[in-house]
């Protein structure tokens, strides 16, 4: 029977290729004349707007790369994706990236994804609570239960981060995990206390009378840089050229979405669902062409505090060189 | 006692019915958040959602996501089935075997295909060989179970009569075997369709491979609640547009068999 499985998946893995169209080799560079194919796995969220919005602009294609963006359903498998060559490129929230490296995964990281406004009370994500909850500080969420899309990841660090900052107790709080899309509805019927969701459900959750008690990302650090892109060591040292072509087309996409709110909105609605009129009452994060490399050395402070990081990352190693 | 599963009569008075207890649902389903039942901005009302599915009727993404689900499942089913197939024949004919395999079999069988999601992402990603793996996974054992009912079934006298004839093993297979087993082959393809759907979009849903599964994932990313629903009505209209086509595939495929025939003459 194994064998019989195994020719299956072999017959499957044989029938395919020609429908997804990469291969496992993510160090080939093209021939003479050609373009690099690039795919970039991402989440299809606001905060990816620069490299669509970049790719519209042709500011990877004057840079003799031809990409593709895939959308994934986060980091479970953009991390393997990238490290199996079917992404060159993948985005993730920093705080995955510090896990991967303290668990020696082979990541490089190569730009700025997205960072928090900086501004307490405007950002792209808070904690909230519903319209009639008594709760008006981070501080009295001791021992009440807290909403976040993830365990043991970067939402965690920062509400944690929230809650130390209004003087309290953080080990106190008990977190639940929950997909962004129900937190809404769980604040409402009183299953959580509390949650900590991101654009468009902190606007959404906002508009059925929500309010947010602490700006979480600007509690954890200034002007915190929230996710990144990242590659193999692997592409890192034998396409050293395309990853510095990528980084320069990313570092001109992120200038060009940051000042150009405009234009990343109106993106926005063609790779989500997210209608026109939805997306100009959403609060967007800011995209900063540099890393923010102290936010993330506060932000490695809190995580191993916490006991989310067992060691100190070695930043250098994970960082590109300044 | 081994006919297989066979599709009930289908005569006008029933399809009136169904459409009858679809409209219900629809209608129950347009009241229970106008009336405030349920929170409509969770459940929105059945107008809201039609309306909400002609417009992504106009989107070329939900296409070219249309077609993705349909060449996952396609391939998918289509590799199961064969797949399926050969081994049930091959298992059931030759002697000893099936003894020898039904014990693996029962224990890979229940395995649920979900449990195989990260053992697929780490093979394949985000590919649609994820999603394919899954697919195959779940509806092989579908098909190959009903083989193996259909060879096994094959009446006494119309075996020692072909021993008696000498058939060899091909002519056995063929003119014994296989029209013994089709009925089977037939209904293991109707069932494993089904299934083959469910895990094509299940894949599509939680490892983000291409189709429509991801656009519902990507609309309840984006708070977009009615896309949402109207996409999920797209998924459940596959379904029964699959199980109508296999029916009346079965029915012509079959014309020959006693039970269709029965049915056929009942149905004048």
């Amino acid at each position: 029977m194994r064998r019989q499985l195994a020719a299956l998946l072999f017959a499957a893995a044989l029938l395919t290729p020609a429908a997804c169209g990469t291969t496992n080799q993510p160090s080939a560079p093209p021939p003479a004349g050609q373009p690099d194919k690039v795919n970039v796995g991402v989440i299809a969220i606001l905060d990816v707007a620069p490299i669509y919005l970049g790719k519209q602009k042709g500011f990877f294609a004057s840079r003799n790369i031809d990409l593709t963006l895939t959308t994934a359903q986060g980091g479970a498998v953009i991390v393997p994706g990238v490290q199996g060559g079917q992404f060159q490129f993948g985005f993730s929230n920093v705080i995955s990236l510090l896990l991967a490296q303290s668990q020696n995964l082979p990541l490089k990281i190569v730009c700025n994804g997205n960072n928090s406004t900086g501004v307490d009370g405007q950002d792209f994500g808070s904690l909230m609570v519903k319209g009639d909850s008594p709760i008006t500080s981070a501080k009295e969420l001791e021992g009440k239960k807290v909403a976040i899309n993830t365990l043991r990841n970067i939402a965690e660090t920062v509400v944690r981060a929230s809650v130390k900052k209004a003087g309290g107790d953080a080990s106190k709080v008990q977190f639940v995990e929950m997909p962004f899309p129900n937190m809404a509805a769980a604040l409402q019927s009183g299953q959580v206390d509390a949650a900590f969701p991101v654009e468009p459900f902190q606007t959404a959750i906002r508009d059925a009378g929500g309010k947010s008690i602490a700006s979480s990302w600007v509690d954890a650090a200034p002007n915190l840089t929230v996710a990144a892109y990242f590659t193999s060591t692997q592409t890192m040292e034998t396409r050293k050229d395309l990853v510095d072509r990528f980084t320069a087309a990313m570092k001109e996409s992120l200038a060009y979405a940051d000042s150009h709110p405009d234009e990343a909105r109106q993106i926005i609605t063609t790779y989500t669902q997210i209608t026109a009129a939805q997306v100009a009452k959403l609060t967007l994060p800011k995209w900063p062409a540099e890393i923010n490399r102290d936010s993330l050395q506060k932000l490695a402070e809190l995580a191993m505090a916490d006991g989310l990081l067992k060691a100190q990352p070695d930043l250098n190693a994970l960082l590109p060189s300044a | 006692m081994s006919q297989p599963v066979r599709a009930g009569r289908v005569g006008q008075v029933p399809a009136l019915l169904g459409a009858a207890g679809l409209v219900a649902v629809a209608v129950a389903l347009e009241l229970a958040p106008r009336l405030g039942l349920v929170p409509a901005e969770f459940m929105p009302p059945t107008s809201t959602i039609l309306a909400e599915l002609a417009r992504q009727l106009q989107r070329p993404e939900f296409w070219v996501a249309l077609r993705d689900t349909l060449v996952t499942w396609g391939i998918g089913l289509g590799i199961a089935v064969a797949a399926g197939t050969v081994a049930g024949v091959v298992i059931g004919t030759v002697p000893g075997l099936r003894a020898a395999t039904s014990s693996t079999i029962e224990f890979l069988r229940p395995i649920p295909s979900v449990a195989l999601i990260p053992l697929a992402v780490l093979l394949y990603g985000a590919r649609i060989q994820s999603t394919l793996m899954l697919v195959i996974y779940a509806s092989f054992w579908q098909m190959l179970v009903q083989v193996l009912h259909g060879v096994v079934d094959v009446d006494p006298v119309a075996r020692d009569t072909a021993r008696s004839y000498r058939l060899g093993l091909f002519a056995r297979i063929r003119y014994l075997v296989w029209p013994t087993a089709l009925p089977y082959v037939v209904t293991g393809v109707r069932l494993a369709a089904t299934v083959a759907l469910i895990l094509t979009i299940t894949g599509e849903l939680i490892i983000g491979t291409p189709g429509l599964g991801k656009e519902i994932a990507v609309a309840s990313e984006s708070n977009a609640v009615p896309p949402m629903y109207a996409l999920v009505l797209v998924t459940g209209l596959l379904g029964v547009g699959a199980n109508l086509a296999f029916r009346a595939a079965e029915r012509r495929v079959l014309a020959w068999h006693p039970a269709i025939r029965v049915e056929a003459a009942a149905a004048l």
